[in-house]
């Protein structure tokens, strides 16, 4: 983890963006091949340009706190990127954009810090990464209160945020900015997904009843599912209660769920507070009354709940066990790095930062605006989930949606606890620019305006 | 507002240097003595302060290949953290109550400040605001909770933190954005923004850790060293310290103890208000996680003990040494071991196990024993002049 000392601080960067200083980068920036030597054309910005042949990405994700064991596994995702970008492997090797060669001839360097799942720690972090390590990019989030809160001082330091795990609405929707973008699917897309397989499955005109936790995500995912549900399946909401965040005990809440009235459960609940609140719904013997629905699974949810899972209808943003060949590569280097397959967790960290670099590679240059030019709009299809498409209006990525179902213990293996139900097209799924949580964004400067 | 009291605090600061320094041979204790000296010394230590945790840390750093250095931006939340236990102190080491709910005060003043920021974006007023309901919110929670004392009185404090921590998250979030935080904050720099907070406060490129929020920082720490010193140093500060040493006493000799207990309280929380707007126009964003859950009251607590709850300015060593592990060494890779990543609490456990352990006066009352110590071996002038500004740099 060792890096290049810079004499030059981002600081002094800033104050000599003038002629002198851009003349003198120049000679480096020759050096780097890119394209023509691009690199002069522009003047200083965040840590932009970047000193030396290294370029630093910022890896900040929960190392401690309840989603840590996610975090984990980002890191794992972020750790096999760095590599693959040096030396090549994975989906380097099949992107066009990427040579295996490091980022427009520069090797990549990282450095890492602890969100701690906590907005300040978070900001904290990545604050020293900016202006300490001189990192261009930081990634990661997993939990919305903390991406939210890097793209925010991200925006401010013009430094570019790729934003891992996070659902709610409000990152590409009343909080979302210029600098950061989203390849996950959000708590709207998960209600559009679900509704519809829920409805054919268990038919319509049924009431149900929501629990939610208090927070950012969990205001946004009972909304959304209510929405849905109402206008796909036209079913009724008897009542959405809010639970508070980091609950142990919901049985005061899940036994004033109406067991005459109640045709269908949702369990608004991510991670730990999911591993309580499903196996304390089942142990109470609501499932016998009613069907139960947890919208957003994740590995250690369905982990610590796994004999509590079995026929749980939920969304998932990507699956291992995906066929396509994209999703192959990744699970097989993956799987040969770290020997376990990876959760969605860590393809989203993997593909954001490759994402990051092909975009510089596009745009021959680390300066934030023309990278963000290069991904606002951009279509690809080989992140493991068909055609995407990064949007230029709020920087949410328009893609497929997994519906899954959890498995009965009898079929569980250690790696496979869910299985794929239906992979919800991208058309079917979204909404416009000017409708649904786009509405409410506006992304802010480039900061070259 | 506060510049004019800096105007006159600078004063104090070149009167006292010089008698100081003119006296020269005179014994350490007698310098010690003097009521302006913590302030004097604060001064020196704040600007060395940067230099010391950016640059010369972050060579030492390259040198033996670990990210040890500080980062811009350190320095001052070092400060604020320090200004807010410094407050915190006069009620936990002198008046002897332990608050459990002084994130409420911490967190109330930034979301105030933060909100004022929208109408009039002026730091100084946000400070002033930010300290205002501080300490009109300060008023009745110390009416009801000093009633109690010990752990009830702890507890109360508690209750009343999470309250407030609650509706922010939830029923408050149209005021406060809720779980999304605040970001919106319209004060960038001095003067109407003409002086920006990350500008550098002087055009020397090797001091660009000096910036112009380290300078307000730094002037508002000068203020609350200033201010706590003549608290401390007045006869209503001896009572508070009487409190804490034996409050049936204090009785008896005919004080309202429930007053001196209250108004103990009220300017704690007058501290943690400043610190609290200064957070915000630090940070530019607050989230009701850092402003108001009991954890950041606990935090005030742990730095308070960490740095010593003995003197005026020891909690602000802890501050130090707290802010620094949370946000510096949770960065670092060790060679053989590897990233310390999450295990920064377990490296600040340790550090506080140990210097409770060891130190039970903390890290200041350490550094106190140790020039005690060294004067007493050489007696002479020199090593009471180096051992001085051995205890004001040490960390």
């Amino acid at each position: 983890m060792a890096r290049d000392t810079t004499a030059l601080s981002r600081r002094d960067v800033l104050k000599t963006s003038g002629a002198a200083g851009v003349a003198g980068l120049a000679g480096l920036a020759g050096c780097t091949g890119g394209g023509g030597g691009g690199d002069s054309e522009y003047p200083a910005l965040g840590n932009y340009p970047v000193e030396g042949d290294e370029v630093v990405f910022g890896f900040n994700v929960p190392q401690s706190g309840s989603y840590s064991q996610e975090g984990a596994d980002e890191l794992r995702g972020y750790n096999l990127a760095k590599e693959h970008l040096n030396n090549g492997g994975g989906w380097v090797d099949s992107w066009e954009d990427l040579s295996g060669d490091g980022v427009l001839g520069k090797t990549v360097a990282s450095v890492e810090g602890d969100t701690a799942t906590d907005p300040d720690t978070a900001r904290q972090s990545a604050t020293r990464m900016i202006n300490r390590d001189n990192a261009i990019m930081i990634t990661g989030g997993s939990s919305s209160a903390t991406a939210i809160a890097m793209q925010k001082l991200c925006q401010e330091e013009k430094v570019q945020f790729m934003a891992c795990l996070t659902h709610s609405n409000d990152t590409t929707g009343p909080e979302c900015v210029r600098y950061s973008f989203r390849e996950m699917f959000n708590a709207y897309m998960t209600g559009q997904a679900l509704a519809p397989v829920l409805a054919e499955e268990y038919g319509e005109d049924l009431n149900f009843y929501q629990l939610y936790a208090d927070y950012s995500w969990g205001q946004t995912q009972q909304d959304s599912m209510n929405q849905f549900f109402t206008e796909v399946g036209g079913w009724s909401q008897i009542e959405s209660v809010p639970t508070p965040l980091g609950t142990s005990d919901y049985s005061s809440y899940l036994s004033d769920v109406p067991r005459d009235e109640t045709d269908v459960l949702v369990l608004n609940h991510y991670g730990l507070d999911a591993a309580n609140s499903l196996p304390q719904a089942i142990e109470a013997g609501l499932d016998q009354d009613m069907e139960i629905v947890v919208p957003l699974y994740n590995r250690l949810m369905a982990e610590a709940a796994a004999g509590s899972i079995d026929g749980i209808f939920g969304t998932a943003d990507w699956s291992w066990q995906l066929e396509d060949s994209a999703s192959q590569s990744f699970t097989e280097a993956f799987r040969s790095e770290y020997d376990k397959v990876p959760s969605y967790a860590a393809r989203l960290a993997y593909t954001q930062a490759l994402q990051y670099a092909a975009a510089c590679e596009r745009a021959e240059t680390f300066y934030p605006p023309e990278v963000i030019r290069a991904l606002e709009g951009y279509e690809y299809d080989n992140a493991g989930l068909g055609a995407e498409t990064m949007r230029a209006c709020d920087h949410q990525a328009q893609r497929d949606v997994l519906v899954v179902r959890g498995l009965p213990s009898s079929d569980q293996t250690e790696s496979r606890l869910l299985e794929v139900v239906n992979q919800t097209s991208r058309d079917q799924l979204g909404y416009g620019c000017n409708e649904g949580p786009a509405a409410e964004c506006e992304l802010g400067e480039y900061g070259d305006e | 507002m506060t510049d004019r009291e800096v105007a006159t605090d600078g004063g104090a600061v070149a009167e006292s240097g010089e008698p100081a320094s003119a006296s020269g041979g005179s014994a350490l204790s007698r310098l010690r003595e003097r009521d302006d000296f913590v302030v004097v010394a604060s001064a020196a230590a704040l600007i060395v302060f940067p230099f010391l945790l950016v640059d010369v840390l972050g060579i030492v750093g390259d040198v033996i290949g670990l990210s040890i250095g500080g980062y811009t931006g350190l320095p001052s939340l070092v400060l604020i953290y320090g200004i807010i236990v410094i407050g915190f102190n006069l009620l936990l080491g002198y008046t002897g109550l332990l608050s459990f709910g002084h994130a409420a005060f911490f967190g109330s003043a930034a979301y105030s400040a933060a909100l004022f920021s929208q109408v009039v974006p002026s730091p100084l007023l946000m400070v002033v605001v930010g300290t205002l309901v501080a300490t009109l919110l300060a008023w009745p929670i110390g009416f009801v909770s000093i009633r109690r004392s010990g752990v009830y009185f702890a507890v109360l404090t508690l209750t009343f933190g999470q309250a407030l921590y609650f509706y922010a998250l939830g029923p408050g979030s149209w005021l406060t954005n809720g779980d999304n935080g605040f970001s919106n904050i319209e004060a960038d720099g001095l003067f109407l923004g003409a002086l920006p907070f990350d500008a550098p406060l002087t055009p020397l490129p090797f001091l660009d850790s000096y910036t112009v929020m380290y300078g307000f920082a730094a002037v508002s720490m000068l203020v609350a060293v200033w201010v706590g010193n003549r608290i401390i140093n007045s006869p209503y500060g001896l009572i508070f310290e009487a409190l804490g040493e034996n409050e049936e006493r204090v009785e008896f000799v005919g004080l309202n103890v429930f007053r001196y207990k209250l108004m103990a309280f009220v300017i704690s929380a007058v501290f943690a208000g400043v610190g609290g707007a200064l957070f915000v126009i630090h940070e530019q964003y607050i989230h009701p996680t850092t402003g108001l859950y009991w954890i950041q009251s606990g935090d005030f607590v742990i730095m308070t003990v960490l740095g010593g709850t003995g003197g005026l300015v020891g909690p602000v060593f802890g501050a130090f040494v707290f802010e620094y592990v949370a946000n510096v060494v949770s960065g670092v890779s060790l060679p053989a071991i590897g990233s310390i990543g999450s295990l920064w609490r377990f490296v600040l456990g340790a550090v506080f196990v140990t210097i409770v352990w060891v130190f039970p006066r903390g890290i200041y009352g350490a550094g106190e024993d140790l020039v005690a110590m060294l004067t007493d071996r050489s007696g002479g002038e020199g090593g009471g002049d180096t051992a001085a500004a051995d205890g004001g740099e040490r960390e």
